[in-house]
């Protein structure tokens, strides 16, 4: 009886934490089963847990997150993309092409702002393009973004001759010093990092967020509302767009080159990144701190199967167990069920 | 209700119990189950780039066969499906492991040659095997020169040609792999360092398969539907060669051209056994490097004074109709 008030904050706490532990439960019990199943270095010391894994971990896996974060958008928006992989390469190209064979005689800096500003303002393009025709055209999604993937493949393998274009590992020489940048583990890490809150802000805290939502929820309703329906759509395409771009600068910079046929399945990987973090592929829910959350599961699951050296085949059949499992792990009525069960487990101990 | 809740759990659990299982009998387990074993025991993780080609998975093959025979060694493969991030990743997580031997077959050379650097700063001896990276960051590099076998495939038209048309002339077919790639670049420019010295020999297409015969099929097709003589067809692997011959033979054309290719695996599905059905007309053997993988690699795990040398050169060996039977049952058929 005297605990009542306390527990009804309790109560009232423990459900604002409910999503956000919701999506992180499906991690939490992977990463525990990673700890317990990891080989121990000289010290004992599970080598999962060294500050060197999970730097590679973050590090593997910031490409993916950053697709994931403009994923998560256009899937929160009833839609989908399915060209961000061909888009990575085109930017990549596009930033390798600019360094190597592009000579403007200006000041190494300026050069390379300008590399990337026209390989992020291309690929935003390509975004703004797939939006267009998907809002003004009315065409499904998943029709235009798979005509999109074929096409900008095209594109990127044509601005390339489709060969590889390879940066140079002299460090006095300009792409040596774009590479020295842009491959530093801890600059792509902190470009992920600060990408996911200027998304998080952007999602929960504007108008814009509210809008994409909405449009999710129910599209029909929220045209009635008189919400400007196609002007989101085309934004959060281009945001997708600009999204693939950056993570095709990074590629580029990680593995010293523009190759126009990088990036192939990639998008599968946002995908699956954005779908095990909770968001809905129906649209209206879902959150950025989900998507975070599924690419670091992604990248768990990696990396304890690399690190336990276990068979490649075997490996791909038990991601895939692994990857339903954590979607339903993090489903409302699964952690209600779980939750239902703890507490019953612990009424006999309170009697 | 209990019945979902139990269902989850138990699917968790046979995860877990799988992923315990499935682990191959690494160093950790090894420690922890018989301390009293008196053998070292030593980890060798082979970094493949792509299992999916034939060449690599003979290459594969022949790997476990030869470490299996080292009752101490555990060899660990993996593949990074022509993924060069994958790769990075995959090495990456192999250093941290530390194993006493780690062989590396680059998917490409430019990615590759930072990771590579990190393994050896780790003091992890480092095989490069096969595809030269672009800083020495290895131990040892084991290959074979791919601009020798080109000159060799060079070498092989202009005399081919000369004795069809009298003299060195013709129309010759370049079917090329994965544009960018040591392999690609060697094995087209040292054929045409030879057939460059015999201007009536005339390059009348380059069409890019990526090492692929389904692709190269596709390409050979368009060729043939725009070239109405050609005279060789000189592909860079024995895929992307066998690819082009089933689109000449589609149009009824194969007996008009001669197909050469690269790579000469033994086995039913290999090149050596196109060259003993009429198919290729020459192969040239690209070798595994495996045999000398494993043996200069093995002194490494065993001798610490054994220092290899920086690069060992594996020499090839043209297949043609007069060889290839002798050549086949040798490798086991």
């Amino acid at each position: 009886m005297r605990n009542n008030v306390g527990e009804t904050k309790l109560n009232r706490w423990l459900s604002d934490l409910i999503p956000v532990a919701r999506s992180l439960l499906g991690l939490v019990a992977i990463v525990l089963a990673a700890i317990a199943l990891s080989p121990q270095d000289r010290d004992g010391w599970p080598i999962f847990l060294t500050l060197g894994n999970w730097t590679n971990i973050v590090r593997q896996m910031s490409e993916i997150g950053i697709l994931a974060l403009g994923m998560t958008l256009v899937i929160l928006s009833a839609g989908i993309d399915l060209s961000v992989g061909s888009v990575l390469a085109l930017g990549a190209t596009i930033t390798a092409k600019l360094l190597m064979v592009w000579d403007p005689g200006i000041a190494v800096w300026l050069h390379i702002a300008v590399a990337i500003s026209a390989a992020l303002a291309t690929c935003a393009l390509t975004g703004f393009i797939n939006g267009w025709i998907i809002a003004q055209l009315s065409i499904q999604p998943f029709v235009v973004t798979l005509a999109a993937m074929i096409g900008f493949r095209g594109l990127a393998r044509w601005i390339s001759q489709n060969s590889n274009i390879g940066l140079s590992f002299d460090e006095n020489h300009i792409s040596g010093i774009f590479t020295s940048v842009f491959a530093n583990p801890y600059v792509v890490i902190g470009i992920f990092a600060a990408s996911s809150v200027l998304f998080a802000i952007l999602l929960s805290r504007t108008v814009f967020g509210r809008y994409v939502r909405a449009m999710g929820d129910n599209a029909l309703a929220a045209e009635y509302a008189g919400l400007p329906i196609r002007r989101t759509q085309i934004a959060v395409y281009t945001i997708a767009g600009l999204m693939a771009g950056l993570a095709g600068m990074i590629h580029c910079a990680q593995n010293s080159q523009g190759n126009p046929n990088d990036g192939m399945a990639y998008e599968l990987d946002a995908i699956a990144a954005v779908v095990i973090g909770g968001t809905s592929l129906r649209g209206g829910k879902g959150t950025i701190f989900g998507a975070v959350v599924g690419t670091l599961t992604l990248g768990v699951i990696t990396n304890i199967l690399g690190l336990k050296g276990v068979d490649e085949n075997v490996k791909w059949m038990a991601k895939a167990v692994i990857i339903v499992l954590a979607v339903l792990l993090q489903q409302p009525e699964t952690f209600h069920k779980l939750l239902s069960g703890v507490r019953r487990l612990t009424t006999p101990v309170r009697r | 209700m209990k019945t979902t809740k139990s269902t989850i759990i138990c699917l968790l659990l046979i995860t877990i119990a799988g992923m315990t299982g499935c682990g191959r009998s690494g160093s950790d387990t090894s420690q922890n189950s018989a301390p009293s074993e008196q053998l070292k025991r030593h980890l060798v993780i082979f970094s493949q780039c792509n299992n999916a080609e034939p060449y690599r998975a003979a290459q594969n093959d022949l790997m476990a066969k030869l470490w299996s025979e080292k009752p101490d060694v555990d060899l660990e493969i993996t593949d990074a499906q022509q993924d060069n991030s994958k790769q990075i990743a995959q090495i990456e997580t192999a250093i941290l492991r530390n194993p006493d031997l780690l062989i590396v077959a680059p998917n490409e050379r430019g990615p590759l040659t930072k990771v590579m650097g990190k393994a050896m700063d780790a003091g992890i001896q480092v095989i490069c095997l096969e595809r030269d990276i672009l800083e020495p960051n290895f131990t040892t590099f084991i290959g074979s020169d791919n601009r020798k076998i080109g000159r060799l495939a060079g070498q092989f038209i202009v005399d081919y040609l000369k004795d069809k048309n009298g003299s060195p002339s013709g129309n010759l077919v370049h079917m090329r792999g994965l544009l960018g790639v040591e392999g690609e670049i060697n094995r087209h420019g040292g054929a045409q360092e030879i057939i460059e010295q015999h201007p009536d020999i005339k390059i009348i297409k380059e069409p890019v398969a990526d090492w692929l015969q389904s692709r190269a099929r596709e390409r050979m097709t368009e060729v043939l539907s725009v070239e109405p003589e050609i005279d060789v067809v000189y592909g860079h692997n024995d895929p992307m060669a066998i690819g082009a011959f089933l689109a000449a033979k589609e149009v009824g054309r194969e007996q008009e051209m001669i197909f050469i290719g690269i790579d000469a695996l033994g086995g039913p599905a290999g090149g050596i056994r196109k060259v003993m059905d009429g198919v290729l007309a020459a192969s040239f053997i690209y070798p595994l490097c495996i045999k000398e993988a494993v043996e200069i690699g093995d002194q490494m795990l065993r001798d610490p004074n054994f220092v290899p040398e920086k690069k060992y050169e594996v020499e090839s060996l043209m297949i043609t109709p007069d060889n290839a039977e002798e050549i086949y049952s040798a490798t086991g058929g």
